[in-house]
């Protein structure tokens, strides 16, 4: 059987993508900020620290031009973060004048450049002192600032995704806490006496399956009074059927008693008929009931087969397994079976179980052609009984599956063969 | 036997009813519950009851006779299939139930099965000292000898021998034998018995005076 969608399934897999998705957006978008914004930020920062020694730098001997390069002592740091003062002249290469601690001994730029600038180690930040030539560049390392927008960035994208697996985890559940009703609703299904009194499924657990409930509701109404209407005619129709049928055998049964004898072979030609006609009105009026509950029972022996002789055939048993059948329906495919064996030539019928709950006949009757034993079996097997099978084996296959089986027709070395197989 | 046979069907009332007469028996036949009111307090060797009839149900009457303690055996005829219905029938006093269609035959063997069964016997051959009564055959035979009897004289024969050790009044053994329609003649009964005893011996039918008639008890 082709495997369903499962809507459990499926509104897992879009909050699993959903989570994905906004996770990935999300990291994105706290990328582009925090990138943005911390280099804002640390820009800043270069350019207030410049601002800050711009002060004591113009008004100290430090910056003489005539003094050597001095480090200038720092409290500890882990040398982020640096500072050049340096002088420029159109004759001579940039000299650095000072320094912090950590500042490389070249200088940070070979020309004045005002404002903020690269290097490949460094983000800086220059401001003229004193005179144009000469130069103060706050620096801070690229690895620092690239740093410290990772960590911003993973910091922000772990959040996310948390948040994120957390919500799924909790509308996984909720989903499948709203989809319960579901599975409620098909265990009433399984459950539902459509037949019994006053059936209903009751109230529904979600607004969503009131059209569900209501919708049952109206099919089972309708199927209660169909099952009414059908029980009822089958009841008029058994009793407006089967009496004339007995009050014909009655009277003809008196007339074959009463006739001159040259009639006689005629009106038992006619009881004949009629008795055909009362096991087929029987067969059809117990099939009528077989969509009803069945009245099954367990029958050993063939005590139950003596109950259907059957005028020029001979029935031999070979009943060693129980059966597990309703008997009136069992009889009237019986009869069915039967009859047609007799019409079909067979004289002689063995009536065996070759397995439990499975019933064969075989007759020596002349059999049929490989071909039309093929159709035959098509037909059954696709209860394409129209045209295709006569009244008896489709009576006899409905029976069967009636009882959860079905009719099959092994092959018969002589004659024709038939098996009834009742789940 | 005389049989009461409760049918609303005419065709099947009609030919059950001639059936049985050519099997021997005297058929009462009634198409309503009222007329087998009045027809019940009459005695019958077995009822043939309907079970939906015209004016009420044919099973309801059986238990309301059978309240009454009425033991004449009875078979429900009707078109009623179902196990429940078929337990129910036999559940209200039936002594067989027979679903419509069936074959008369099959309907006559089963009445002289249900009563056999009432008369004690479960075989078909009744034994009454040197006398054999065959109630399927219609025959009897003295002492190993068949002998011919009349028809008259076998319902005579019957009627006693379905009820072995009983005492049948006179008048209930003239009705079950001539039918309640029949014309009786003054002394056709004792006209029967008599020759009976003539075929079969003195000591087989036994008169008790101011009664009626008894046969012995089946060996």
């Amino acid at each position: 059987m082709k495997t369903l969608p499962s809507i459990g399934k499926r509104l897992a897999n879009a909050l699993l993508t959903w989570s994905v998705l906004s996770t990935v957006v999300v990291v994105a978008a706290v990328w582009l900020a925090v990138h943005e914004e911390v280099d804002e930020l640390l820009d800043e920062t270069l350019q207030a620290t410049a601002e800050v020694l711009m002060i004591p730098l113009q008004s100290t001997v430090i910056l003489s031009a005539e003094s050597s390069l001095e480090k200038i002592s720092s409290p500890p740091s882990k040398g982020n973060f640096a500072w050049q003062v340096i002088n420029y002249n159109t004759d001579k290469p940039a000299q650095v004048l000072r320094g912090s601690i950590h500042a490389p001994l070249d200088a940070l730029h070979e020309a004045p450049l005002p404002g903020f600038g690269n290097t490949p180690a460094w983000r800086t930040y220059g401001v003229a002192v004193s005179s144009p030539n000469r130069m103060l560049y706050v620096a801070q390392t690229n690895k620092e600032r690239s740093e410290a927008q990772l960590e911003v960035a993973l910091g922000a994208a772990l959040a996310s995704l948390a948040i994120a697996l957390l919500a799924h985890v909790w509308l996984r559940t909720r989903a499948r806490h709203e989809l319960q009703p579901l599975q409620t609703l098909a265990e009433k299904l399984a459950n539902y006496d459509a037949l019994a009194p006053a059936a209903s499924l009751g109230m529904p657990e979600r607004e969503e399956l009131m059209p569900v409930h209501t919708s049952i509701d109206i099919l089972t109404q309708g199927l209660a009074r169909r099952v009414a209407h059908e029980r009822a005619f089958a009841a008029h129709a058994a009793h407006a059927l089967r009496t004339p049928l007995a009050g014909i055998d009655a009277q003809l049964a008196v007339a074959l008693r009463e006739c001159p004898p040259h009639l006689s072979q005629r009106l038992q030609n006619v009881r004949t008929a009629s008795a055909r006609l009362q096991r087929v009105v029987t067969a059809l009026l117990s099939l009528f009931r077989s969509g009803m509950n069945l009245q099954r029972q367990t029958l050993m022996g063939d005590s139950w087969l003596s109950q259907m002789p059957m005028e020029g055939l001979t029935i031999q048993t070979n009943i060693t397994q129980p059966l597990s059948a309703d008997l009136d329906l069992l009889e009237a495919a019986m009869l069915n079976l039967l009859d047609n064996a007799l019409r079909y030539g067979a004289r002689n019928v063995m009536v065996s179980t070759p397995a439990v709950n499975t019933l064969r006949l075989s007759d020596d009757g002349p059999g049929v052609s490989a071909q039309r034993y093929l159709q035959l079996q098509q037909a059954l097997d696709t209860q394409s009984y129209e045209g295709h099978t006569g009244l008896g084996l489709m009576l006899a296959d409905m029976v069967a599956r009636a009882h959860g089986g079905r009719l099959t027709l092994p092959a018969a070395k002589q004659g024709f063969a038939v098996e009834i197989q009742l789940s | 036997m005389r049989l009461l046979l409760l049918e609303d069907d005419h065709i099947l009332g009609e030919g059950l009813r001639d059936f049985l007469r050519t099997e021997g028996h005297t058929v009462d036949w009634c198409q309503n519950l009222e007329r087998a009111r009045a027809l019940a307090t009459e005695p019958y060797d077995a009822w043939l009851v309907d079970w939906q009839l015209p004016d009420g149900s044919g099973l309801e009457w059986l238990q309301a006779r059978r309240a009454r303690g009425d033991t004449t055996p009875a078979l429900i005829l009707t078109a009623r299939d179902l196990l429940a219905q078929r337990v129910q029938g036999l559940d209200s006093g039936a002594d067989d139930y027979l679903v419509k269609p069936f074959a008369p035959e099959e309907l006559s063997a089963r009445l002289r099965a249900v009563c056999r069964r009432s008369a004690g016997s479960a075989g078909t051959v009744l034994n009454f000292g040197a006398v054999q009564v065959d109630l399927t055959a219609r025959s009897c035979r003295l002492n190993g000898r068949r002998v011919e009897i009349t028809a008259r004289e076998w319902a005579v024969l019957e009627a006693l021998a379905l009820r072995p050790g009983c005492i049948v009044p006179k008048a209930d053994l003239e009705r079950l034998v001539m039918g309640f329609d029949a014309e009786i003649s003054s002394n056709a009964l004792e006209v029967h018995v008599s020759s009976l005893r003539r075929k079969l011996g003195r000591e087989l039918i036994e008169t008790v005076r101011g009664l009626g008639y008894c046969i012995g008890k089946i060996e």
